[in-house]
């Protein structure tokens, strides 16, 4: 924020509308960006312990931003309170998941675990359509201040603000938890190799239930916040399990920074076009086409993404 | 020995002959026909914030009809079927009606409805989709709208913004649905200007699953364009306003200058966008043919008498998608009441021809619309009038008179 106030105090007349504009459009691409990071963190984490692509990563976003809902206005309790407890629900939830219906997989193919995934996803619309939410729309009450932080013409609204700051703060946490803690370093190990972490006694079905919980625990913190900015339409929470694929494609399928940088990339693109391109030349929706066009360039260059491990397998 | 066998079994014959024909045709006993309808509709999936709702309106309309004795002692059993939003659905729940002996459909989606309408032409049956996109009655004799075409509430909606914008040709944006859905209207809009409706295009937008759109409402301002109007569903215009809310374009009344007043389609507002967008939503403009229960009047009594009595909770009782399953509903009843009044058979080509007949002295006014339908063989959208509402401190409330657009009859 000290860095924009200080180009815009260095501008004045059209050249300061030009430069918030600019600003605007680089705040609203980082707050993009790092809320597709945090929707898409649950599927990095999945991905780095297990190898597999959870495709009912989107059913679970949904589930935390109702179960929210459900706490804080049919159980009048306080969203911030709601909001922790979501997350620990949906971490019981995605750690039964995982227990019932993924831990058999163990040892299985990589697809037929994908495939159970997909079939996963059925079963939680299925029984998210048993309740109201399937099919009925819904707000958050208003928990923070209405008016927008204003900074020299730039405006990031609180809703937007809090939700960068858990991404970071939920970000930065899982770094470390996989940098520095046994449990992090076990997962990454099982990830790397099931036969040679059993072989040291890590419990691989323990693993893998850990990181479907973490992700479940991300996945309710991205749907509270993307629930507070589009409203609660279970439609539209789902689809974010898929949107964010790219992000985690770009940034590497295992990387955790990866996923950050991947996100601010494709938020920042997003909004760059939007800002700049839609609407001249006879161009219109390239902020929803430009984001795949540069994932597609990168990965000729990178195919593992941006923070993906090159692995070789020697035989 | 063998006389008393003979007997028993003439007897048990007899008795079973006559179980059959109890339990086989029991209407024949009640003197009451049954008419077969079928309704396949997104109650689940994609877009079933409204096809729920709509389901409930058609499922206790026609309950309601067997209930009162609305057509005697002649009953209507529609099959209602989830297809959740899948065409290939639609088409097999479709088939499976026909082989059941269906006399009139219900159908939902544009999608659907485009991609079934050679089949409805092919077993000539009516039909009365949720979608009102113009294109469903291109090339088609079957398919009637319930309301005005999408592009008729776009035109209109473009017509209220000149007749009322002050100062010089107002400057609007289109923000759209990327499908034909949305698409549909905007060459219509560009048709009507052509004929001579004082206003330019900025710009169309197509809208993605955005999560911000300031950069698209910033370009907007920077064009100083003043109106948006809206083709789509609620969710993404939801997240348009909440974001010019934030920013501060939005406008507090009609043509705030150096604002922006945001418009919108049947599917754009109702009780979901407050829901959805809440505070922001104040001063959104919206268009639809139907009445609406925020401002009550004998229409939305009934819409809510018939909730209650079907044990319907508050927010499906009030959905405008649910006064407009009703409609549906009453415009089927209403052929079948007028076919068997002239002694005639149900059959697809006889609810076929009452609807073509619906007109002039036969118009049908159902209670939950702003004006009667109307159909004829060549025009086959049903309630012309459009009435506009905008939210006034939490909920819609009327803005003047139902209208009808001037421009449509022109480009026509």
């Amino acid at each position: 924020m000290k860095i924009i106030r200080f180009f815009l105090t260095k501008c004045s007349g059209d050249r300061y509308i030009a430069m918030s504009y600019f600003f605007q459009i680089v705040i609203s691409g980082v707050v993009v960006g790092s809320i597709y990071a945090l929707a898409a963190l649950g599927l990095v984490l999945v991905y780095k312990s297990s190898r597999v692509a959870n495709f009912a990563h989107g059913q679970i976003i949904a589930a935390g931003a109702f179960i929210t809902y459900a706490l804080t206005v049919w159980a009048s309790i306080p969203v911030y309170i709601s909001f922790v407890l979501s997350m620990l629900i949906t971490f019981c939830l995605a750690w039964s998941v995982e227990r019932i219906f993924l831990r058999r997989l163990i040892g299985e193919p990589i697809i037929s675990v994908i495939m159970v995934t997909i079939g996963l996803a059925s079963i939680l619309d299925g029984l998210i359509y048993l309740t109201p939410f399937g099919t009925e729309n819904f707000s958050f009450p208003s928990f923070f201040p209405q008016e927008p932080i204003m900074v020299g013409g730039v405006s990031i609204s609180w809703t937007q603000l809090v939700g960068v700051i858990i991404t970071f703060i939920l970000i930065g946490g899982f770094s470390w938890f996989f940098k520095k803690s046994t449990v992090g370093i076990s997962m990454r190990a099982v990830s790397d190799d099931q036969f040679a972490s059993m072989s040291v006694g890590i419990s691989v079905p323990g693993v893998f239930g850990l990181a479907w919980a973490t992700a479940g625990l991300s996945a309710a913190a991205a749907g509270c916040i993307i629930g507070n900015i589009t409203g609660l339409n279970f439609d539209t929470l789902h689809s974010f399990g898929i949107v964010v694929f790219p992000v985690v494609i770009l940034g590497g399928l295992d990387s955790i920074l990866g996923a950050v940088v991947a996100g601010i990339i494709m938020g920042l693109i997003q909004q760059f076009a939007g800002g700049y391109i839609d609407g001249n030349w006879g161009l219109n929706g390239t902020g929803e086409v430009l984001p795949y066009i540069i994932l597609l360039i990168i990965l000729l260059i990178k195919p593992h993404g941006l923070f993906g491990i090159h692995e070789i397998e020697r035989v | 020995m063998g006389k008393t066998i003979r007997k028993n079994l003439f007897a048990l014959n007899l008795f079973l002959a006559f179980a059959v024909v109890v339990c086989i045709t029991p209407q024949a006993f009640a003197g009451g026909k049954v008419y077969k309808m079928g309704l396949s509709l997104a109650i689940t999936g994609p877009t079933s914030d409204a096809g729920n709702p709509y389901s409930k309106g058609v499922e206790d309309y026609f309950n309601y009809v067997n209930d009162t004795k609305l057509l005697g002692d002649d009953k209507i059993e529609c099959m209602i079927r989830d297809d959740q939003y899948q065409t290939a659905v639609t088409k097999r729940n479709f088939e499976d009606f026909l082989d059941q002996g269906i006399v009139f459909y219900l159908n939902y989606s544009t999608g659907s409805t485009l991609g079934l309408k050679r089949d409805f032409e092919e077993v000539q049956i009516p039909v009365l989709p949720a979608s009102f996109h113009a294109g469903n009655v291109e090339d088609s004799h079957y398919i009637f709208l319930p309301i005005a075409s999408y592009s008729e509430q776009v035109v209109s909606l473009s017509e209220y913004v000149v007749n009322n914008h002050k100062g010089d040709k107002p400057k609007v944006a289109m923000f759209i649905h990327p499908s034909a859905f949305g698409r549909g209207p905007v060459g219509d809009v560009e048709k009507s200007i052509a004929a001579g409706l004082n206003m330019e295009i900025v710009e169309v937008v197509e809208h993605g699953k955005d999560l911000d759109n300031t950069a698209m409402l910033q370009r907007l301002m920077s064009k100083n364009v003043q109106y948006v109007i809206c083709q789509t569903i609620q969710s993404p215009v939801a997240t348009m306003i909440k974001d010019a809310a934030r920013l501060g374009i939005s406008a507090n009344a009609f043509g705030e200058s150096g604002k922006i007043t945001f418009l919108g389609a049947h599917y754009t507002g109702g009780n979901d966008l407050i829901d959805l967008a809440g505070d922001a939503s104040e001063n959104f403009f919206w268009i639809t043919s139907y009445t609406i229960t925020s401002e009550p009047g004998p229409g939305t009594d009934f819409q809510l008498s018939l909730a209650k009595k079907y044990g319907r909770d508050d927010k499906a009782a009030n959905s405008h998608n649910y006064a407009n399953g009703i409609m549906v509903a009453q415009v089927a009843t209403e052929v079948v009441r007028r076919a068997k009044e002239k002694g005639l058979d149900i059959s697809k080509k006889t609810l076929h021809d009452e609807l073509n007949a619906m007109n002039g002295d036969n118009a049908y006014q159902p209670p939950t619309t702003v004006g009667p339908v109307t159909y004829s063989s060549t025009d086959r959208a049903g309630v012309d009038s459009l009435q506009i509402y905008a939210v006034k401190e939490g909920v819609f409330r009327k803005v003047g008179e139902p209208i009808t657009s001037q421009y449509m009859k022109k480009i026509k």
